[in-house]
C-alpha cells in the first residue's frame, strides 16, 4: 500500500513540516537569484585574474556549507552516542551526504578556478588537499553505513566515524601546510581582507545563500531518511 | 577495576594464541617486507631523495602489516563468541581495547623490527645516529595508527564485508600522521638529529594522544549491543 508524505507525515510527529521546507525553498531560489546577479554582473571584474575570480562566489560558500555540514555530523554523532535515540542518526547521515554533494562542488570549483590562474588543475594546496581528504573520509562513512544491516549499529558505528573524522580536521588542515609550504595566490588571509567592499558584501549573500540551499537540501534528506525508516520499519512488521 | 590488569590479561591472551599458531606474524611480516620489496622495484632507490622514498616505502609497508594484523586480529575474536565471552567478563570495555592495542603493537613491532634493518640493507641506506630517532617515531607512529586501527577494526569485523572495509575507514583518518610519521622517517633516514624532525613528532604525538583519548570515549559504544 503506498503512502503519501502527509500519511507519513501524520503517522510520525517527528517529521519536519513542508511549511518550513517550502521557506527554505523560496529563500534559496530568491537569495540564488540575487547572488548570481551580484556575482556575474554587479561584481567588479577583478583586475589581476579576470573573470575566473567569479568562481569564488560559489566555492567559498560551498566550502564553508561542507564544513557546517561535517559540524553538525559531529555533533549529532555524540548525540548518538549520549541519548541512543536514531533520530540524531537521520539528521547525522542526512548532513553527510549534503556535505559530501558541497565537497564535491569545492573539489571541482578549486581546479576550475586554478586552471587560469595557478596554470595547474590541482596543487596541493593546505585548503584543497584537506578538502579531498575530508570528502574521503566523508565517502568512507557513507561506504560503512551501506555494509551495517543493523540500523542500532549502524548509527553507533557511522557515530564513532563522524567524531573521529571531524576531530580529524584540523590535525589534516596543519599536517598538510607543513607537508607543503603555503601557496601563493590567497585572496584572503586570516586577518587581513584584501577586496573591494562589493566583493565582500557579494561573497556574503552567497554564504547566506548557501546556507539556505544546505537546510533546504537537509530538510529533504531528511525527510527522505524517514520515509526510508517508515518503509523499513513496516518491513520488519 | 583498574584497566590495565585485565587489558594485559587480554593482550597475554592473543600472544598465547599467536604463540601457538603464529598465524598473524608469519602473515604480517611477510606481507610487509613483501611490500618493500615491491616497491623497490616499482620506485626510483638511488640518487637524490632516495631517502625520501624509503621512509614513504617504509610507511606503506607497516600500514599494509598493521592493517593486515588488526584484521586478523579483530576477526579471531568472531570466532565462537569470543567477544561475547569478553563483554560478559566483568571488565569494563575500555580494557578490552586497550588489551587488543597491545597485543597488535606487538605483532606489528614485532613485523617492523624484522623489516626495517632488511629495507636499510636492500635499499643501501645509512641512517647512521638517526637509527635512533627511526626507532622511536616507528614506535611512536605505530602507536596512533593502531589506535584509530583497532577502534575501526572492531567496527569493520561487525560489518557484511569483515575486514576488507578496514582500510577504507582508516587510509583517509591516518593520512596526517602518514605525513608526518614519513618526513620524521625521511629526517632520520638522512641522518639528521631530533631536532629537524621536532614539529611532526609533536604532530605524531598530538594526534596519537588525540585518538587515544577518543577511541577510549567511544570503542564501549563499539560493543554495546
Amino acid at each position: 500500500m503506498s503512502q503519501t508524505i502527509e500519511q507519513v507525515e501524520m503517522q510520525d510527529p517527528g517529521v519536519q513540516g513542508w511549511r518550513t521546507q517550502k521557506l527554505w525553498g523560496v529563500l534559496t531560489l530568491v537569495s540564488m537569484a540575487v547572488l548570481m546577479y551580484m556575482a556575474l554582473v554587479w561584481a567588479p571584474e577583478d583586475s589581476v585574474q579576470g573573470a575566473p575570480q567569479r568562481i569564488f562566489y560559489i566555492h567559498v560558500p560551498s566550502a564553508w556549507i561542507a564544513f557546517l555540514a561535517f559540524f553538525v555530523v559531529f555533533v549529532c554523532s555524540i548525540a548518538v552516542l549520549v541519548t541512543g535515540d536514531r533520530k540524531w542518526d537521520d539528521r547525522a547521515v542526512s548532513s553527510a551526504e549534503v556535505g559530501v554533494v558541497f565537497t564535491t562542488a569545492v573539489l571541482i570549483s578549486g581546479p576550475l578556478w586554478a586552471k587560469p590562474i595557478w596554470g595547474v588543475y590541482w596543487s596541493w594546496d593546505p585548503r584543497l588537499t584537506s578538502s579531498f581528504i575530508l570528502w574521503l573520509i566523508y565517502l568512507s562513512y557513507l561506504a560503512l553505513r551501506s555494509y551495517v544491516p543493523d540500523p542500532a549499529r549502524r548509527a553507533r558505528f557511522s557515530a564513532v566515524l563522524g567524531i573521529v573524522g571531524f576531530v580529524d580536521v584540523p590535525i589534516i588542515y596543519f599536517s598538510v601546510r607543513w607537508w607543503r609550504a603555503l601557496h601563493p595566490g590567497y585572496v584572503i588571509q586570516p586577518g587581513k581582507v584584501d577586496m573591494p567592499g562589493s566583493m565582500v558584501l557579494t561573497l556574503m549573500v552567497g554564504l547566506l545563500a548557501f546556507t539556505f540551499l544546505y537546510l533546504f537540501l537537509l530538510g529533504l534528506r531528511l525527510q527522505n531518511q524517514r520515509l526510508q525508516n517508515a518503509n523499513e520499519r513496516k518491513g520488519l512488521e | 577495576m583498574s584497566m590495565l590488569a585485565p587489558a594485559m590479561l587480554i593482550a597475554r591472551k592473543d600472544l598465547k594464541v599467536e604463540a601457538r599458531t603464529k598465524d598473524v606474524l608469519t602473515s604480517v611480516g611477510l606481507f610487509g617486507l613483501l611490500v618493500v620489496v615491491a616497491a623497490s622495484f616499482s620506485f626510483p632507490t638511488t640518487g637524490e631523495g632516495r631517502q625520501g622514498v624509503a621512509a614513504g616505502m617504509l610507511w606503506m609497508a607497516f600500514l599494509f602489516a598493521a592493517l593486515l594484523g588488526l584484521g586478523r586480529s579483530f576477526a579471531l575474536e568472531k570466532e565462537e563468541g569470543c567477544m561475547e565471552g569478553l563483554m560478559a567478563s566483568p571488565a569494563p570495555r575500555e580494557p578490552i581495547f586497550l588489551g587488543k592495542l597491545f597485543a597488535n603493537l606487538i605483532f606489528t613491532g614485532l613485523a617492523e623490527i624484522a623489516i626495517i634493518p632488511i629495507s636499510i640493507m636492500l635499499l643501501q641506506l645509512e641512517p647512521g645516529n638517526g637509527i635512533w630517532l627511526l626507532l622511536g617515531v616507528t614506535a611512536l607512529g605505530t602507536l596512533g595508527l593502531l589506535t584509530v586501527g583497532s577502534l575501526f577494526a572492531a567496527m569493520a569485523v561487525n560489518t557484511r564485508t569483515r575486514e576488507a572495509i578496514l582500510p577504507i575507514l582508516v587510509i583517509p583518518v591516518a593520512i596526517p600522521l602518514l605525513i608526518a610519521s614519513v618526513k620524521a622517517t625521511e629526517v632520520a633516514l638522512l641522518g639528521k638529529g631530533i631536532g629537524d624532525a621536532m614539529q611532526w613528532i609533536l604532530l605524531l604525538a598530538f594526534y596519537t594522544g588525540t585518538f587515544l583519548f577518543v577511541a577510549l570515549f567511544t570503542f564501549p559504544y563499539v560493543l554495546e549491543e
